[in-house]
């Protein structure tokens, strides 16, 4: 038996143990990278089966050749990926739909002393007013412009949901180029995995990365994917294939014909629309598609409902002038709706009488004042303070949902990332109680060599020859 | 289970982001004294408390409604009962005069006193109020009567029969005038009749029969008196219902949209010492690692 073979194996495990210590170091070094998933070195023993030249002395297999360091392994369970991508998507779609429709609500902020719902009591109560005194020109003044603030607000309101869904539009169009930044560092990480692994090693890292942008991808729309044998990954975007070995499919915003002034995504392969069914672009288009232009319409027919109703009475009353015929409102919905500019510039024309030269004659303001508890919307359910309650807590109610959904959501994500974490994350005290076992293991194989050096020290100088 | 400092970190941040949110929460509902504002913070209470802003509103304007109203028919009432007063003047100077005992020239100065009356109780019909004529009907911008000839020969009206009604409650709605032909009617030709009778020396029989015609006159004026009367009174309740119904609706609609303060501030300490105990656990365990430990 000879001692080089103790010596080689001394050696074998000071470089083992290097390999211990440098893992260690990468993963403290790592701690606070996110998607970075701790690495172990897995050792193994040398044994007979690499040792046939020496196979004359029977205990010389049974004692072994050292240790050998033969790979260095990614901590991660995929099947916890696959669960936080799901639940991630659903995550950030509610978070997202959440603050879009958070936002509108903000416009609509009631109860309040400010709100639509005051100003409409305004107008109501204005046209008693005028009821009580018909000959005042100051009561007529005042619902020209109880009516003015009213219509402001309306038209306020509108065009806040117009900024909004332009502003969702450009989000939409947004996650095009996150998309396709995704896709395209995916196809490029998938070229470099393929080739560090053909070659037998493990590309920890580059994977790391990898699954971080899946990660990133199931934020923002729903995704699909499947790890090739040859090491790639093909990604789905809905059903359609977004990335496939080293090349991805890039998705481009245009012009929706069907949906006039908004965006859709399609594929700019063979133009097909991008669909999902979760993440934030799910969110966005509901909110731009859905949940806006809900409210769009209710404020619209809240507005043509008040405009159409009025203009009918006002028109066959006559004003103090003995006009008559007269229009109180202009507009036919929500983003036009005004006061008459020829009875707001001459309110002795507002229609309070329901004849002409009847100046004490209120009678016909008293009946558009009576429209405030005449089931005018809804067909014919509910007046016009009803439908507007109403119209503002059913979004409210959708607002509150939203948030309902994020929070479990997120608590859920929160429950897969700790649990997630918990498999791949890096533990300090675990590291550098490696590094001192390492150590440990790294001096005692030093001690080794100085101790067969001292025996060839005895065997070669100190024998008498 | 195994922990990660990335995973300790996040469910650090978690802990500190609900516990510094539910503060940020309770805290602005204590700045501003308000549980909802905006819907989603309570979806049906927000369209229950828009339903008790209405009602309020509306409760209001009725009492606007009822307390101009009011003033409207405590002024032509007033105007009415000044009138009755001046044909009950006028009726004593009739009996007087049916009695036979005046002389001619006496007779001349009761209808010099008639003509006063006359001229008063023009003055009365042509009462104004807010810039209206009350006894005007529809007709208001007019005085409701013109006096033709000095001393008069004629006292027409000018107004019409129109009402001027008003909304006093959801059922409701009530005139605050009474058309001058409906409160003078015919007083003014009748005394002008009469005024005549005792200018021309007519006979003391002739006098007495114009008596019917002052007291049918007085009847009517203090009818429409009372019913003037009748309405301010009604008004009045309807007020003070409405002023209570106002404090019911108000005290809904706080309870709904507003904080209860002892509560909240119980609220605000929990979450004070729930985000006081998250970083005190923070700070005594985040610098704690192994290397703390080892020589």
């Amino acid at each position: 038996m000879a001692l080089s073979i103790g010596l080689d194996s001394a050696v074998k495990a000071l470089r083992a143990h290097q390999v211990v210590v440098d893992t260690a170091a990468h993963n403290i070094a790592n701690a606070n990278t996110p998607g970075f998933s701790r690495q172990r070195v897995l050792l193994r023993p040398i044994g007979i089966s690499g040792s046939n030249y020496f196979g004359r002395d029977a205990l010389i297999g049974r004692v072994g050749f050292g240790v050998d360091a033969h790979d260095v392994n990614r901590v991660r369970d995929v099947f916890l990926d696959f669960q936080a991508r799901q639940t991630l998507g659903s995550k950030a779609q509610w978070d997202t739909h959440a603050k879009a429709l958070g936002k509108t609500e903000v416009a609509f902020a009631e109860p309040s002393d400010s709100g639509i719902s005051e100003m409409l009591g305004q107008f109501w109560s204005a046209w008693h007013d005028v009821v009580n005194d018909p000959e005042s020109s100051a009561a007529r003044t005042t619902i020209v412009n109880a009516a003015t603030t009213l219509s402001g607000r309306i038209r306020t309101a509108a065009q806040g949901l117009v900024v909004e869904r332009a502003d969702l539009d450009r989000q939409v169009a947004g996650t095009a180029e996150r998309i396709n930044s995704a896709a395209g560092e995916i196809a490029g990480l998938n070229f470099q995995i393929k080739q560090v692994e053909l070659s037998g090693d493990v590309a920890n890292d580059l994977r790391d990365r990898r699954d971080l942008l899946l990660d990133d991808l199931s934020k923002i729309a729903q995704i699909s994917y499947a790890e090739q044998a040859d090491k790639t990954v093909t990604v789905y975007l809905g059903s359609h294939e977004l990335v496939q070995s080293n090349q991805a499919r890039t998705v481009a915003a245009i012009p929706d014909l069907a949906n006039p002034g908004m965006r859709k995504l399609i594929f700019e392969i063979d133009s097909e629309d991008v669909t999902t069914t979760s993440g934030e672009l799910r969110a966005l288009l509901d909110a731009r598609d859905v949940d806006i232009p809900g409210m769009r319409t209710k404020l619209d027919q809240l507005a043509s409902g008040l405009i159409n109703a009025t203009n009918a009475l006002h028109s066959t009353g006559f004003g103090l002038d003995g006009s008559t015929g007269l229009a109180f409102f202009t507009g036919v919905g929500a983003v036009d709706m005004d006061v008459n500019a020829v009875v707001a510039a001459a309110p002795q024309k507002v229609a309070a009488a329901s004849g002409a030269g009847l100046p004490g004659d209120g009678s016909n303001a008293l009946r558009i004042a009576d429209l405030q508890s005449s089931l005018a919307m809804a067909a014919g359910t509910q007046t016009f303070d009803q439908y507007y309650a109403n119209m503002v807590s059913v979004f409210g109610a959708d607002v509150k949902r939203s948030e309902g959904q994020a929070e479990s959501s997120g608590l859920l994500v929160d429950h897969i990332e700790s649990l997630r974490e918990s498999v791949k994350g890096v533990n300090i005290d675990e590291e550098v109680t490696n590094l001192n076992q390492a150590q440990k293991a790294y001096q005692a194989a030093a001690r080794v060599i100085s101790v067969i050096d001292e025996m060839l020290d005895t065997l070669i100088n100190r024998t008498a020859v | 289970m195994r922990t990660s400092e990335l995973g300790r970190l996040h469910s650090r941040q978690a802990s500190l982001e609900r516990a510094s949110g539910n503060m940020d929460k309770v805290q602005r509902q204590l700045s501003t004294g308000r549980k909802i504002t905006v819907a989603s913070d309570d979806a049906a209470g927000s369209a229950l408390a828009l339903g008790h802003r209405r009602n309020i509103n509306f409760e209001n304007q009725m009492r606007r409604n009822l307390e101009t109203g009011r003033a409207v028919l405590n002024a032509g009432e007033a105007a009415l009962g000044s009138g009755t007063d001046l044909l009950q003047r006028a009726r004593e100077l009739t009996v007087n005069a049916a009695s036979g005992t005046l002389s001619q020239s006496d007779r001349i100065v009761v209808a010099l006193e008639i003509d006063q009356i006359i001229a008063g109780l023009a003055q009365l019909g042509n009462t104004q109020f807010g810039g209206a004529y009350l006894f005007s009907g529809h007709q208001s911008n007019a005085p409701a009567y013109a006096v033709t000839g000095n001393p008069p020969t004629a006292v027409t009206y000018q107004g019409d029969t129109g009402q001027r009604l008003r909304r006093v409650s959801e059922q409701d709605t009530v005139a605050v005038n009474v058309p001058g032909v409906e409160a003078f009617a015919s007083i003014f030709d009748d005394l002008i009749a009469l005024r005549d009778d005792l200018n021309g020396a007519a006979p003391a029989s002739a006098i007495n029969a114009h008596l019917t015609t002052i007291d049918d006159g007085l009847e009517r004026m203090i009818a429409a008196r009372a019913a003037m009367g009748a309405r301010a009174n009604r008004f009045e309740t309807a007020q003070s219902v409405s002023e209570q119904r106002n404090v019911g609706l108000q005290e809904l609609r706080s309870s709904i949209e507003e904080i209860d303060l002892p509560s909240t501030i119980v609220e605000f300490t929990a979450a004070q010492n729930a985000l006081e105990a998250a970083l005190g656990a923070i700070g005594r365990t985040s610098g704690m690692t192994l290397l703390d430990f080892l020589r």
